[in-house]
């Protein structure tokens, strides 16, 4: 019955509630959106990192540490027996990290060598490239970036330069077998990859390793010795926190959307309550209990939240489902990794039901509470001057 | 095996250069014997050429063995008073200026002295070949009218900078006037030539050699001329001390 | 007329105070929101700037070839000069000599033997020279940790995450173990007075700040830098400025073969920045053109509610005998009136709060820790930035959606009889 009368008003409002009505279906579209947006990321770069880099976890040598190059010198060993029990299941991959140069046209550049082997079907990368009959010149596969830079292509070769076990200096001609696409960077910039017992023989650190990657369905055992395991969690941290880092600025801009949808509803409330003192005094004067008037006002101005949820379906609903299914072009070129992010060519939101129940219920009470505070007013009104019309505002 | 083929070789070498009758053996100890000693004092002077400008580095060397090196800069100013020492595979410097003694890790060894092509081991290490090296005799050449040996030599022991080098050697001097430098799996890293042969304390010796790093795009060489050199010289223990660096 | 409707606003409190406080608060908050964007966005390349590419930069060809090597040895020569001939040649921009360079840090204990090492990225900033604005834009008072700013060339800054791998405290001497420009070994000393928090993710995990001529003395580059950066009077980044002056600058300094002579990059020539320059200027103007219409939308409502509200008074106006058209106009006139005010207010309002966030920014750092290993230049404090579109960026939705409002709401006075009304003045 109330909830007839207040649509009924509502709508009667015609021209101004639609506008109200727009402008927080906008706030709710722009809201979503963007949450879905950073989801969608979160999500897209969580998901490459897993499946190209991650697994599902890893073993470190306990000297490994990705960020300090310095640290490859030692960070070698046999793997422990319970890691190389997972290797030989294949139910892991080892990978043996160095520090290289490389002399592509006569430049020197420093590079991270990783050893992996060809036939793992652990973690995303086509390493089955490596394999060649060629055994005069050490396969390399690259990622685009990395060949951009070093501006390589198949089939082109350089001199590789590297330490090895003995503390001694080595060289040998390495040959671009393959140029992976890949979104994750962290494969791809100043990395080269060669087949893992070509670079335990170049190290000198036969059946050696420095991390291992195991597969998702796979447990961390015991006997993993000294080395140190990394789960999901550990290794995706600084993902996570990079997207974390962004969203303040996100949240910045849905208050003030929301200020703006705030302030429109509630100055139609005000509006009217100041048009409608009559039919407020009548309502009184017929009885109705002051607090019933108040839920009057304030499910009207309530209303709008749903009205606007209805739009937004109806309006947005179209382009955020063209999104979801076409993705968003976002024209940057995650190769270089200078935004420390893998990021999607075309970035596909996501939106979760736990998003869009958030979003409908945070706007839903910020309009309610718009719509309450104009209203608490009849709450004091005298009858008497309201049926004269005689409302202060 | 290896060792045996070697052996097989050097017979057969021996057989063949029956006219010089010389063995391959007796070339490098020759060799090692116009070279090494069991100690030097070097003044030197490197000449090192950047992409921009060259430099001029004045330093004087003891060397016994290969485990024990000092070194003093004597110029330009900058590095004038600066000091090296080396003991086994560890290095020490000081430099006058922050009054430091540093330990620099062991691989800086095999890294480039002052920005030049030679590296620290190539201006100390003094150890000789026949200790680490089975050799081969590839052939005679005759170079600018002089007669050459072509020996190709392998490392017999681990973590050599050069596992493998080629050098041709003078047959009068004895003394490898080319050499080719290479990395174990056989790319070339260095090349060096020597000139200006003297006689020295009864021995042949150059008093220049070019160094030139082979990786590095257009390297125009590093020279080294030895301006003085005394061998088997008594150099007194205390040299070799940490204490001596501060002086 | 004018003077008279002013009265009549200024003594209705429901004809002026709702409208000028809406329109003032929504002209507020689309001054905030675009100062905020354009904060965000300038603060992010600003901090590229500041740490490594300048607005421009200018380098030998040579350098630039091989510029992740850092290397040294083809440096800037005789830098006074060309420095002296950029601030000449383009007075818009301040021009600072910069030197990068890695190396090891050791630290000795009382023996003075190594007692830690650790490898340190360091960067030779003009500091201490007369006039050097680089302490303003690095806002090292802010980002000090401990200590205090360097004073002479031979003080240095670390890291507070380098200093603690190195388990420094305050005061202690460090030496730098390095090569100099010729390439030759070298080892300075240098003391740590302070340590620094860049809030900019892992940047300055390895990072040393040292004064330039501290540099130089140490890698024997007197006179030399690595690069000479350039940074805008106002610390704006204008794309479309920097990119011209690049392209005029290398045109005239183009004919020489020489690999050692200087060349210049802009901002959006390092890595990925052209690209976040393109996607963060088209971001900024769909968020604002999204905005504009929202604003627009509220104002207009607004608008159409004023009117509204008056339908009454406009009925005894009309009964008085004014003519429909005196009132459609004296009512415009008074909504540009409180548009005007309101967007004057809002403006001020806006300004003052975007102000507010430019001097003392966001910060939310504390969000940021555990983050520890990307390379990302980040900013963790997120600052609004005024620029001069916000002066009068707030009039469009401001004054014209609040007319275009009443104008709507007015056409009643001439679809409806007088007496309706003049009914409406008694709901």
């Amino acid at each position: 019955m109330m909830f007839k009368i207040a649509i009924k008003n509502l709508l009667g409002a015609g021209l101004r509630t639609w506008l109200n009505v727009f402008v927080t279906a906008i706030s709710f579209f722009m809201i979503i959106f963007i949450s879905a947006m950073y989801d969608g990321m979160r999500e897209h770069a969580m998901q490459v990192s897993i499946d190209t880099e991650i697994a599902g976890g890893a073993y470190w040598h306990p000297e490994y540490d990705p960020m300090d190059p310095m640290t490859f010198e030692d960070a070698h060993s046999v793997l422990p027996d319970a890691v190389m029990a997972l290797v030989d299941q294949k139910k892991a991959v080892s990978v043996l990290v160095s520090q290289a140069s490389i002399y592509p046209n006569g430049r020197i550049m420093p590079v991270i060598m990783k050893g992996i082997s060809s036939e793992q079907t652990i973690v995303n990368m086509p390493t089955q490239m490596l394999v060649v009959d060629d055994e005069t010149t050490i396969p390399v596969m690259i990622g685009t970036g990395m060949a951009k830079d070093a501006k390589l292509k198949v089939g082109d070769s350089f001199t590789i330069r590297w330490l090895d076990a003995d503390r001694t200096y080595d060289a040998d001609e390495g040959t671009i077998v393959h140029i992976m696409e890949t979104e994750n960077f962290k494969l791809d910039l100043n990395h080269i990859w060669v087949p893992l017992a070509k670079a335990q023989s170049m190290l000198a650190m036969e059946n050696e390793a420095t991390y291992v990657t195991f597969a998702k369905d796979v447990l961390p055992s015991e006997g993993n010795g000294t080395w140190i395991h990394r789960d999901i969690h550990y290794l995706v941290r600084d993902m996570e926190a990079m997207i974390e880092a962004d969203e303040p600025n996100a949240a910045i801009m849905y208050i003030i959307l929301l200020a703006l949808a705030a302030m429109g509803i509630f100055n139609a409330q005000v509006l009217s309550i100041f048009r409608r003192g009559k039919e407020i005094g009548t309502l009184m004067a017929l009885g109705m209990a002051r607090s019933r008037v108040v839920g009057l006002f304030t499910l009207e101005g309530g209303l709008n939240a749903v009205l606007a949820a209805i739009m937004t379906v109806i309006l947005f609903g179209p382009i955020l489902w063209y999104f979801n299914t076409y993705g968003i072009y976002m024209g940057i070129d995650y190769s270089e990794g200078q935004m420390g992010l893998i990021i999607a060519k075309r970035l596909i939101p996501v939106y979760s039901v736990g998003l869009v129940l958030t979003t409908t219920f945070v706007v839903s009470i910020i309009v309610l509470i718009v719509s309450y505070m104009p209203s608490r007013r009849i709450a004091k009104m005298r009858p008497t001057d309201a049926l004269r019309g005689k409302t202060a505002v | 095996m290896k060792m045996r083929r070697t052996m097989v070789f050097l017979i057969l070498a021996f057989a063949i250069g029956q006219d010089g009758a010389i063995s391959v053996q007796e070339i490098i100890q020759a060799m090692d014997n116009n070279l090494n000693a069991k100690s030097r004092v070097i003044t030197s002077k490197m000449v090192v050429h950047g992409r921009r400008s060259s430099r001029t580095i004045e330093s004087k060397n003891w060397v016994v063995g290969t485990n024990l090196a000092f070194t003093e800069y004597l110029s330009p100013p900058r590095e004038a008073g600066t000091k090296m020492l080396k003991l086994d595979d560890k290095l020490w410097t000081y430099s006058p200026q922050t009054d430091r003694v540093i330990q620099i890790s062991g691989h800086m060894l095999r890294q480039s002295v002052m920005g030049s092509d030679m590296s620290y081991n190539d201006m100390m290490e003094d150890r000789p070949l026949t200790d680490l090296y089975d050799a081969t005799l590839e052939g005679s050449v005759e170079i600018d009218g002089r007669d050459h040996w072509i020996l190709f030599l392998e490392a017999k022991v681990k973590g050599l900078s050069y596992p493998k080098r080629r050098a041709w050697i003078d047959k009068e001097w004895f003394l490898p006037m080319k050499e080719e430098l290479y990395a174990k799996s056989g790319k070339l890293l260095k090349t060096s030539t020597m000139d200006g042969i003297k006689k020295v304390q009864d021995r042949w010796f150059p008093s220049r050699f070019i160094f030139r790093d082979e990786l590095k795009r257009n390297s125009k060489g590093t020279e080294w001329v030895i301006n003085e050199i005394e061998f088997n010289a008594e150099i007194p223990e205390g040299r070799f001390s940490k204490a001596r660096l501060r002086k | 007329m004018i003077g008279f409707l002013i009265k009549g606003i200024i003594r209705d409190r429901t004809r002026s105070f709702f409208p000028v406080l809406v329109v003032t608060l929504t002209v507020a908050m689309i001054i905030f929101f675009q100062g905020f964007l354009t904060g965000i966005m300038n603060s992010m390349f600003l901090d590229s700037a500041v740490v490594s590419t300048g607005h421009v930069k200018v380098m030998t060809r040579a350098y630039k070839e091989d510029s992740q090597l850092l290397p040294n040895d083809l440096a800037l020569l005789d830098t006074d000069q060309i420095i002296n001939e950029l601030q000449k040649d383009y007075p818009d921009y301040f021009w600072t000599p910069r030197i990068t360079f890695g190396g090891l840090l050791d630290v000795p204990d009382e023996k003075g033997e190594t007692r830690a090492q650790g490898p340190v990225y360091a960067l030779g900033v003009d500091f201490l020279s007369t006039d050097s604005r680089q302490f303003e834009i690095w806002k090292l008072d802010n980002r000090l940790a401990n200590g205090r700013l360097p004073e002479v060339p031979e003080e240095v800054l670390l890291s507070t995450t380098l200093a603690n791998r190195l388990d420094l405290s305050l005061g202690e001497t460090v030496t730098l173990i390095g090569s100099t420009m010729y390439n030759a070994f070298t080892t300075y000393n240098f003391t740590v007075v302070g340590t620094f928090k860049l809030n900019l993710g892992p940047v300055d995990k390895q990072m040393m700040l040292v004064d330039i001529e501290g540099a130089r003395m140490a890698l024997d580059m007197k006179s030399a830098a690595s690069e000479i950066l350039g940074f805008t009077e106002t610390l704006l980044y204008e794309d479309k400025a920097t990119v011209a002056l690049r392209k005029r600058y290398n045109e005239n300094h183009g004919a020489s073969a020489d690999i050692f002579s200087p060349t210049m990059m802009a901002l959006r020539d390092a890595n990925q920045m052209g690209t976040m320059v393109d996607f963060s200027n088209a971001a900024i103007v769909i968020m604002l053109a999204v905005f504009l219409v929202i604003v627009m939308i509220v104002l207009w409502n607004m608008g159409l509610m004023n009117g509204l509200r008056r339908y009454g008074e406009i009925g005894m106006r009309l009964a008085m005998g004014e003519s429909k058209g005196q009132v459609y106009r004296s009512m415009i006139v008074e909504s540009v009136i409180i548009g005007f005010i309101g967007t004057v207010l809002g403006t001020a309002m806006g300004l003052g709060i975007t102000y507010y966030m430019q001097e003392v920014g966001l910060d939310y750092s504390s969000a940021m820790e555990g983050l520890t290993s990307t390379d990302i230049i980040m900013s963790n404090v997120f600052y609004a930035q005024v620029t001069p579109e916000l002066y009068y960026i707030g009039f469009i939705p401001g004054v014209l959606a609040t007319v275009l409002g009443t104008m709507m709401a007015g056409r009643a006075i001439y679809k409806r009889e007088m007496a309706q009304l003049f009914k409406e003045l008694e709901a």
